[in-house]
């Protein structure tokens, strides 16, 4: 009680207006803003890694295999801050046992189940096949058997097989498309569907989610993709580049168009929760939407890659504007996700009060804990990038 | 069932057929499929033994739980009798309680579980609350209580008395009839502390009975109805300090009642 009494009682103090005694801690924390971030960051990847299947935009062929290990290696971790937020993990797997279908964020691990284990795991699978093979051929000992289990012992290395490769790669990016859209547009769509709370009750957060993620993934790939490739004393493919951040800001734009779309909508609208709203992003959320979302996250790159692009710059101004504009992009759509998950939480439902959200350091739903939740997904990406090298490929050469 | 009319050689031969036709299709499917075929059908039935193993058998029976559950919650200790048996004994003050304004709050509030005191009345005796810790619980002064709801603060209200002193619990009616309505609208009256119309009396606007001290939910105060009346400081040629705001009631969002815009406790609220 005292515990609960000291944690409460700096928070008291800066509460403003009518607050509901359960409104003045905010429950859902850093990790929730964490979760929609980084399964974001998986369906924006994929949806890159789709253009070179589905839709045969060659010139981003270089990042192909890195966006479908991207979105991998951040699949993997994507569940663990919600683990981490609700506790008991040794308890997760009862979803998956006892299904139950009236409850959206019990769906959610069929989804997640699905996009990991019927999508990406198998269109990487069939992508690397036959390099596993190959792999499996040309090197000796733990690493020969590792290739060999990793590519389930076959060795079938015929024409007919390497077409069905292909074939099965296409069918499943084809899949994968909805499938990406779903698992992000799932995670709007428990926002989106809180009808109790104005700042996030809209049909429109799915698709707004949607386009964020996509905006958000893309931008990640173009930075994992600039970073590796001179590391590995590699030219970086300007043209490759060019397309990226082509595409980069196509989404941003469209996302830019939603958000603007849903803010004038709700403008328009004027429910009773206007008030309340408006002051909060006068207010608590300045900072964090107007300065960081919108400005340095979204106006800022935008205009940024659209001069380059305009004024024909040269190559290495270019790479330096995409880099910085990537950047800002993954620090405001961050900042997209803070906005969401803690503003929903500011104000009170009595419309008439603002609380305040303490991050702690330690503690699961800490800081400490979030930066090692961020930073894994880049461990895992190295370990995948050793172990399934995205640039080397026999299938082409 | 006639077992003699199937045609026994017939049966056999088709289901040979159909063995050879998945067997050639088997055959025919990529190496590769076959390979993941074999894990998925792994998987699920995996899944299925583990779903065999771990989830209770009694499982979805009545709805999204275990059915069993029920029995176990039927099965715990009853530590609650319910406030209807008191009477049973305890007429007397039941009587009293019941016409008292704690007649919405159970006896068990106040004394605790009283299951096996009705079970075993001589052996185990119930306890009530005697220091000043538990009644502010419910009547220590906060914002979000109702107004009318009655509220002490209870580091200045008698501090070295324990509440039963004055307040029979049983019938909490005051000793006194409260002087000023701050006793009961403490949220009112801290709010108007804040702003201006600290210097006007309660009974300036609010007509309010002598009764409604006594039976306040019976007897209701009056509001004032019209613009006019606030015109009465308010208004241009109103006869009241110079310092006062005034408006010319004529001219002044006509159409509107002073309360639309201003709050009357704190007419300085934006």
């Amino acid at each position: 009680m005292e515990e609960i009494i000291a944690h409460l009682t700096p928070i008291l103090k800066e509460i403003t207006g009518y607050i509901y005694p359960n409104e003045i801690e905010l429950h859902w924390g850093l990790l929730v803003v964490i979760y929609p971030y980084l399964t974001g960051l998986v369906a924006g990847a994929f949806i890159l890694a789709s253009l070179v299947k589905v839709f045969n935009v060659k010139e981003v062929q270089p990042t192909y295999r890195m966006s479908l290990l991207t979105a991998l290696a951040f699949l993997l971790i994507a569940p663990l801050p919600l683990l981490a937020h609700l506790g008991h993990p040794e308890k997760s797997f009862e979803i998956f046992l006892t299904p139950n279908t009236t409850s959206a964020m019990a769906m959610f691990g069929f989804v997640y189940a699905w996009y990991l284990m019927a999508v990406l795991l198998l269109e990487i699978w069939f992508d690397y096949r036959k390099d596993m093979i190959v792999w499996a051929s040309e090197s000796s000992g733990l690493r020969r058997w590792m290739y060999k289990l990793l590519s389930l012992f076959s060795s079938d290395l015929s024409d007919k097989a390497l077409k069905f490769d292909k074939k099965a790669a296409k069918v499943l990016t084809i899949i994968g498309i909805p499938s990406a859209f779903l698992l992000h547009g799932y995670v709007g769509f428990i926002f989106g569907s809180i009808k109790a709370n104005p700042w996030w009750s809209s049909v429109l957060m799915p698709i707004v989610f949607l386009f964020s993620a996509i905006v958000s993934g893309i931008a990640l790939v173009l930075l994992i993709y600039m970073v590796v490739t001179p590391m590995r004393g590699n030219k970086i493919d300007m043209t490759c580049l060019n397309k990226i951040a082509s595409f980069l800001f196509y989404a941003m734009i469209v996302d830019f168009s939603l958000e603007a779309l849903d803010f004038i909508h709700r403008i328009y609208e004027s429910e009773e929760s206007i008030k309340i709203l408006a002051q909060l992003v006068s207010g608590k959320l300045f900072v964090s939407l107007v300065i960081i979302q919108l400005l340095i996250g979204m106006l800022v790159p935008l205009i940024a890659i659209a001069v380059v692009k305009i004024m024909d710059a040269p190559a290495e101004l270019r790479r330096l504007v995409y880099f910085v504009s990537a950047l800002l992009v993954q620090v405001g759509i961050f900042s997209t996700r803070w906005n969401v998950v803690v503003g929903g939480q500011l104000f009170s439902k009595s419309f008439s009060g603002l609380t305040v959200y303490k991050m702690g350091f330690f503690g699961l739903e800490g800081l400490l804990v979030s930066i090692i939740i961020m930073v894994m997904p880049f461990v895992i990406l190295y370990v995948l990038f050793k172990v399934l090298p995205p640039f080397e490929n026999p299938a082409q050469s | 069932m006639d077992l003699d009319n199937f045609n026994w050689e017939e049966i056999n031969k088709k289901l040979k057929e159909s063995v050879r036709a998945m067997k050639s299709f088997w055959k025919s499917l990529p190496e590769q499929v076959k390979r993941l075929t074999v894990i998925v059908i792994v998987l699920i039935f995996a899944l299925i033994f583990v779903r065999g193993l771990l989830v209770p058998a009694d499982f979805g029976k009545y709805g999204h739980y275990r059915a069993s559950a029920i029995d176990e919650i039927i099965s715990q200790e009853i530590n609650y009798a319910g406030h209807g048996i008191c009477l049973e004994c305890h007429d007397d003050i039941v009587e009293k309680k019941q016409s008292s304004y704690h007649k919405g709050v159970s006896c068990e509030v106040c004394h605790g579980p009283a299951a096996k005191h009705t079970e075993s009345p001589d052996e185990v005796s119930l306890r009530a609350p005697r220091g000043r810790g538990y009644c502010p619980l419910c009547h220590e002064y906060l914002p979000s209580r109702p107004t009318g709801f009655p509220q002490i603060v209870s580091a200045s209200h008698n501090p070295m008395k324990p509440c039963i002193t004055c307040h029979n619990p049983h019938d909490p009616k005051p000793p006194q009839t409260p002087k000023e309505c701050s006793a009961c609208h403490a949220e009112i009256a801290r709010t108007k502390s804040l702003s201006r119309h600290i210097y006007v009396p309660c009974v300036r606007c609010h007509e309010a009975p002598v009764d409604h001290k006594i039976k306040p939910r019976e007897v209701l105060p009056s509001k004032p109805q019209t613009r006019e009346f606030c015109g009465g400081c308010h208004g241009e040629d109103a006869d009241s300090d110079k310092g006062i705001p005034r408006i010319d009631l004529a001219e002044h969002y006509e159409h509107y009642t002073c309360w639309q815009c201003h709050y009357p406790h704190l007419p300085e609220a934006p």
